[in-house]
């Protein structure tokens, strides 16, 4: 995939930033990102389906295979899934939060993960690639691109802050829910305690409030940023390993040389690659870890992580306590 | 040589409100078409496992109970039997016992009405060779007598014989 990415690369030019920024496509006001949006959607929708029925309970014809999953991939979601529902999630948020919750954080990490594996496909060099061998040629400004497919969507902040807004609202809609909006001002000011405790500590809660109302908006902000920068990093880095046999040959190096760095390059970028692959489920994770966290934040203190002090209920299928 | 490069950071509306638009359909979708469908297949195993796990315990204990149960049952087999062959030996030595002195009653009996039998004969035999004797005699002394001894006096010669034979006997 790197090597073909490489190739590729060659060819499209030499600033890696400007191939990782989102385009539009020729000149609609589509961007690629919002085709990678809905195809990713889809095809998240049409895997986990696919997995849901395999996970799903068989006839009852079926005997006690009915309760045996089908498939390597239903296998992967089930232990995705069950770890971190079981490992992740209600130690943190307590089973009653965790069950309310889990639809809403399950779908933001396959969702965030399937985007961040599109990213490491190079869809959009491969269709240039076949219009380069079609002859077809397109006059293109520039942030234009004839692909109408690909790119890495969760590196533009347009989309990871998209996705930080729906958290951002979840996070916000479970503390009025949960505390109500005296027990919400109230934890902006620090607490119930602090509220109703000594006059003294009153001087206090100005700084407090400030300091939490900002923090309501930049822990979301905070969630956009990490996931953009993880993803912008990591693909220019990849680009820029891919480039350097291109950077040889405009150097006007011979062709040994060039020939050299181009596999030196090559076995990196597929080296990062892999690291990426880490990176991109790792990034997914977090995002969707801190949204639980914040949502936790936002309850009452008494429940989050202190429901199950084990984290989970007996749980057959992986017993892992 | 790289060149300056488009600003990655620069918001664009259309995908930011894209983004928001698409996952909570996608977020909409898998809530009611896959999440459910997956919890409710890990619940449904996870009963399963546990019931049969429950099944297996109480099995586990049934058996137990079970095995319990036999090796007491083994045991006062064991023990009854103990006791039945130990009344069988008790009542075999008393059948031994009882038979053989039966056969040792008996083995006196036929030796005693052997004996007496063998006396019996003694006595018939003797009594017949002593008359025969008798005879002899009176025949012989007839015929050294040179006469004829009637059976008068034969009878009596024989009975004075006897009877010295008996006085002499005793």
């Amino acid at each position: 995939m790197s090597v073909l990415s490489s190739s590729m690369i060659l060819a499209s030019g030499d600033d890696p930033v400007a191939h990782i920024v989102d385009k539009a496509i020729f000149d609609s006001p589509v961007m690629l990102s919002m085709v990678t949006l809905m195809v990713c959607a889809g095809v998240v929708f049409y895997l986990l389906l696919r997995a849901a029925r395999s996970i799903s309970t068989g006839p009852e014809s079926m005997g006690n295979k009915r309760y045996i999953p089908t498939g390597s991939f239903a296998s992967v979601v089930e232990v995705i899934i069950v770890y971190l529902r079981d490992e992740m999630l209600v130690p943190v948020m307590g089973k009653r939060l965790t069950k309310r919750y889990l639809s809403f954080l399950l779908s933001m990490f396959f969702f965030i993960l399937a985007l961040n594996i599109v990213g490491l496909v190079p869809f959009v060099d491969i269709q240039d690639a076949i219009y380069g061998l079609m002859g077809k040629k397109f006059d293109l400004k520039e942030h234009q691109t004839a692909a109408v497919f690909g790119g890495a969507a969760t590196a533009s902040i347009s989309v990871t802050g998209g996705l930080a807004l729906v958290a951002f609202i979840v996070i916000q809609a479970q503390g009025f829910r949960e505390l109500g909006i005296k027990g919400w001002l109230e934890h902006l000011c620090g607490g119930h305690e602090l509220v109703h405790g000594s006059i003294f500590l009153w001087l206090v809660i100005p700084i407090i409030f400030v300091v939490e109302f900002f923090g309501l908006f930049v822990k979301p902000a905070a969630l956009a940023i990490r996931l953009f920068a993880n993803m912008v990093a990591g693909h220019t880095l990849l680009i820029t390993v891919t480039m350097f046999g291109a950077m040889a040959m405009k150097a006007g190096l011979g062709t040994l040389a060039v020939g050299a760095i181009t596999l030196v390059s090559g076995i990196g970028a597929i080296l990062i690659t892999f690291l990426e692959v880490f990176v991109a489920l790792l990034q997914a994770f977090i995002f969707m870890f801190l949204t639980a966290v914040f949502i936790s934040l936002m309850s009452h203190e008494e429940e989050a992580g202190q429901e199950d002090p084990h984290g989970s209920q007996p749980q057959a299928t992986h017993a892992t306590h | 040589m790289l060149i300056a490069s488009a600003d990655p950071l620069a918001f664009n509306l259309l995908p930011f409100i894209t983004t928001i638009v698409v996952f909570t359909i996608v977020m909409g979708a898998l809530s009611i078409y896959v999440w459910p469908k997956i919890q409710k297949g890990l619940d449904e195993r996870n009963e399963k496992i546990l019931h049969e796990i429950a099944s297996a315990e109480a099995a586990r204990v049934a058996a137990s109970a079970k095995q319990k149960e036999f090796e007491q049952k083994l045991s006062e087999a064991l023990e009854q039997s103990a006791v039945m062959i130990r009344e069988a030996k008790a009542e075999a030595v008393r059948l031994g016992e009882e038979i053989r002195a039966k056969n040792e009653a008996e083995l006196t009996a036929r030796a005693r009405r052997a004996g007496e039998e063998i006396e019996n004969a003694r006595r018939t035999a003797v009594a017949e060779l002593e008359s025969h004797a008798a005879t002899l005699a009176i025949s012989i002394a007839g015929r050294i007598l040179q006469r004829e001894i009637n059976p008068s006096d034969q009878k009596r010669m024989v009975e004075e014989s006897l009877a010295g034979m008996s006085s002499k006997r005793n």
